[in-house]
């Protein structure tokens, strides 16, 4: 009885948020229109906390990350494709800037592949930056000229950091953030040209809702309580829309990815509106 | 053109080995192991693989050979001296008593990896057909291509001296290049590494050699065998049991080239002490794997080879029960055999031509076990061959096993490579086990439920062995799945 009460109280609890057609529209008035006076930064303190405390576990193989240590091998390969899809892409080897970069699972990847110049990761969580750093000591490969860990956010990430990267990433990130439109805004203006802008999040429909509020987090507990904000989910066609508006961006490449258990991540080529996907642009020449 | 040829072969040789000494090259290596180009700092590997037998040294010539993994820094550790090996070039007419039969999946990866042409061809004999029967009760099963399977005249598997194949190894390793080589190395201690200011190496294995010299890994593999120093150091434990039999083998020289005519057949007798073996070399050689009791071997090693001969072919043709009388004599075997073959028919169609001699120091005796660990790798270590595995022989499947292990290793290695993850963790190593270890352990259950079944010399177990060997027989389908999976090129069911 007491389980089935702690079960129905997510339901409840986040049962509430209107449709999703009504949703989409006032999560587009969010970017746009902000009403209140513009945030000195693009984080949401309640978040900062939240991932404060899983640091502990972010290196765990077993532990609460493991789901993205096993989605880290596919944004590689999604964006292998991005590169070798336009002839404009900028040549090998490659500087990146891993914004929202945690404890530094895809930042340490990336540094680690013979095409990298260098990488910059940068996140305001301070705990999780100090799991990066301790985890990035135990690999000799990692030196400071490869992979460098900058408690920083778009916003305050110094000048002389801010241009010139071949690919800048935020995986998981913008559904975290307050302000998806400024944040991807700042996150484009460090691309160089012919460079890409690669990032990853999650459709808000009713299948991702349960799926990583209900299944993930309640249900299952294989993702950490509170990770994720489902009204802070974004459609790849409010992404698409996004960088329709602006100006000097190609046309997004998109990906949608699904996570079945005991087989790992999977492509699947339309399930980008249902749940996790990547999404990348490129900036124009 | 010919700088494209140079580039590929470039590519697929060796990047950095083409430009070994140029400044381009040290900056490469110092940037993918960082301290290891600080003479003061300690000396990192990428991989260092302890064992330099058919696994291990299949394993680094499969890195060596791959342009994704070709720039890893690679260290083999082995005990014995290689020079030995790279020069062995015995004499044509002579064969080694360790001898592995090669299925043609096996013989397909060394072919991919560019050690096949390495081996010495004219030491190698692919075989065609099996014979097999049940001592007791003459039940047959012939694995033959005809009919049922694929295309006659396929090949099952090659058999070749072990020494053939690690110098063909070693010879395409050589070729590669880039590989720093310890051999007459002793390993006397496994350690993990120390925590500095900048860099925490305590989770990193430190191989220390004999002479002082310390090898950190980021992957420690264990190819050291069954008794390998690399999975105690992992705290793996290895666990099985001992047959209470021996394995004798000896080269043995026929009256001629074996009853096929074009083709090659092997030969196994399941005998209540265990079965016998007789596998194709070329030529009129064959090697012998005679599984049986302790007391048994001890006494075919004391036999002179007149008597050491006759008890061999009495053990294709003879009755049980003659064979265990003949094994309590301590001399005179050859009249004895030749008295009762008068006295006893068989098909000599189906029996192996008679052995007329055995070469000299080549009877020798092995124990047999079965050893499975627990797992395959730990943080920063991988087991491979023996080290994780030990069948009984009576399939030959062991050191095919072994070539498994390593193409699901490589395979893995070069994943975490192209995706930038750290090759020695366990999440990087986690689908070598998954994708070896259940079919491993299937093999293993297989061979030994095939031994014990078979170590019955009477009793109602025998008939209905022999009616399964006889159905089996009759239902081509189910034999030819059979023999696709021991030739390993069925599908993959395990």
């Amino acid at each position: 009885m007491r389980s089935s009460l702690r079960l129905a109280r997510p339901l409840l609890r986040r049962a509430q948020p209107p449709p999703p057609a009504r949703t989409s529209a006032l999560l587009l008035l969010r970017p746009f229109t902000t009403t209140k006076p513009l945030p000195s930064s693009s984080v949401n303190p309640s978040e900062v906390s939240h991932f404060n405390a899983l640091a502990s576990t972010w290196w765990d193989p077993h532990g609460s990350s493991r789901i993205l240590h096993l989605m880290n091998p596919l944004r590689h390969d999604f964006i292998t494709t991005c590169l070798s899809s336009s002839p404009s892409s900028p040549q090998y080897p490659h500087r990146y800037l891993d914004v929202g970069c945690g404890g530094g699972i895809f930042a340490e990847s990336a540094a680690r592949l013979r095409t990298t110049t260098s990488v910059i990761g940068i996140d305001p969580t301070p705990n999780i930056l100090a799991v990066a750093r301790q985890h990035a000591a135990k690999d000799p490969a990692l030196t400071e000229e490869k992979l460098r860990y900058l408690s920083a956010t778009v916003e305050t990430l110094p000048e002389a950091e801010r241009e010139g990267f071949d690919i800048v990433t935020c995986f998981e990130v913008v559904e975290h953030v307050d302000n998806p439109a400024e944040f991807l805004d700042r996150c484009g203006s460090f691309v160089k040209p012919g460079g890409w802008l690669v990032l990853s999040t999650i459709a808000r429909t009713w299948t991702s809702w349960v799926t990583t509020n209900l299944v993930a987090e309640d249900i299952l507990g294989i993702v950490p309580k509170g990770t994720h904000d489902w009204n802070k989910y974004i459609n790849e066609h409010e992404l698409r829309g996004h960088f329709r508006s602006r100006v000097g961006w190609g046309a997004p490449r998109v990906l949608g990815v699904v996570y079945v258990p005991g087989l790992g991540w999977k492509e699947v080529p339309g399930s980008e509106k249902i749940g996790n996907y990547f999404f990348a642009v490129q900036k124009v020449v | 053109m010919d700088s494209i040829l140079r580039r590929r072969a470039a590519a697929f040789v060796c990047q950095s080995c083409t430009r070994r000494g140029l400044q381009s090259r040290r900056q490469l290596q110092r940037g993918f192991s960082s301290a290891s180009a600080q003479q003061t700092g300690p000396d990192i590997y990428d991989v260092v693989c302890v064992g330099g037998g058919p696994a291990g040294l299949s394993l680094l010539t499969a890195l060596r050979a791959n342009p994704v993994t070709s720039h890893l820094r690679i260290a083999l550790v082995e005990a014995q001296d290689l020079s030995k090996l790279r020069s062995w070039k015995p004499p044509p007419d002579r064969f080694s008593n360790r001898c592995s039969s090669l299925t043609p999946s096996s013989a397909l990866y060394l072919e991919k990896i560019g050690a096949w042409h390495h081996l010495d061809q004219s030491r190698v004999q692919p075989y065609q057909e099996m014979q097999v029967w049940d001592g007791v009760s003459d039940a047959r099963i012939e694995f033959d291509w005809a009919g049922s399977a694929p295309s006659a005249g396929q090949t099952i598997a090659y058999m070749t001296e072990n020494l053939n194949l690690t110098s063909g190894l070693l010879k395409r390793l050589d070729e590669l290049g880039c590989v720093s080589v310890f051999d007459s190395a002793r390993v006397e201690n496994i350690s993990l590494g120390e925590q500095t200011e900048k860099l925490n190496l305590s989770e990193w294995p430190v191989v220390h050699l004999s002479g002082g010299k310390q090898l950190f890994a980021r992957l420690l593999v264990g190819a050291d065998g069954a008794n390998s120093p690399v999975r105690s150091f992992a705290g793996i434990e290895a666990r099985g049991w001992d047959y209470g039999r021996h394995g004798v083998v000896a080269t043995l020289e026929l009256e001629g080239d074996g009853w096929g005519d074009q083709t090659k057949i092997a030969y196994q007798r399941f005998l209540p002490t265990g079965p016998v073996a007789m596998l194709p070399m070329p030529g009129n050689y064959s090697t012998l794997v005679w599984s049986t009791t302790p007391s048994n071997a001890a006494l075919l090693k004391s036999l002179s080879p007149k008597d050491f001969v006759a008890l061999v072919n009495a053990a294709f043709r003879l009755s049980p029960t003659d064979l265990e009388f003949m094994h309590t004599q301590s001399s005179g075997q050859a009249e004895e055999v030749s008295w009762r073959l008068q006295h006893t028919t068989f098909d000599h169609q189906r029996t192996p031509q008679a052995v007329t001699g055995v070469q000299e120091g080549t009877v020798a005796s092995f124990p047999l076990k079965l050893r499975h660990a627990d797992t395959y790798i730990g943080e920063r270590v991988a087991l491979v061959g023996d080290a994780a595995h030990t069948i009984h022989p009576l399939a030959g499947q062991g050191l095919n096993q072994g070539q498994g292990d390593v193409q699901s290793l490589a395979k893995a290695i070069e994943y975490a490579v192209s995706h930038g993850r750290d090759l020695g963790t366990s999440m990087s190593l986690e689908s070598y086990v998954s994708e070896r270890y259940a079919a491993n352990h299937v093999l293993l259950g297989v061979c030994d439920k095939l031994h014990k079944l078979y170590s019955v010399g009477s009793g109602p177990l025998v008939p209905l062995r022999s009616l399964g060997l006889n159905a089996v027989n009759a239902l081509g389908p189910l034999k030819a799945f059979i023999m696709n999976q021991a030739a390993g090129s069925g599908s993959k069911l395990f």
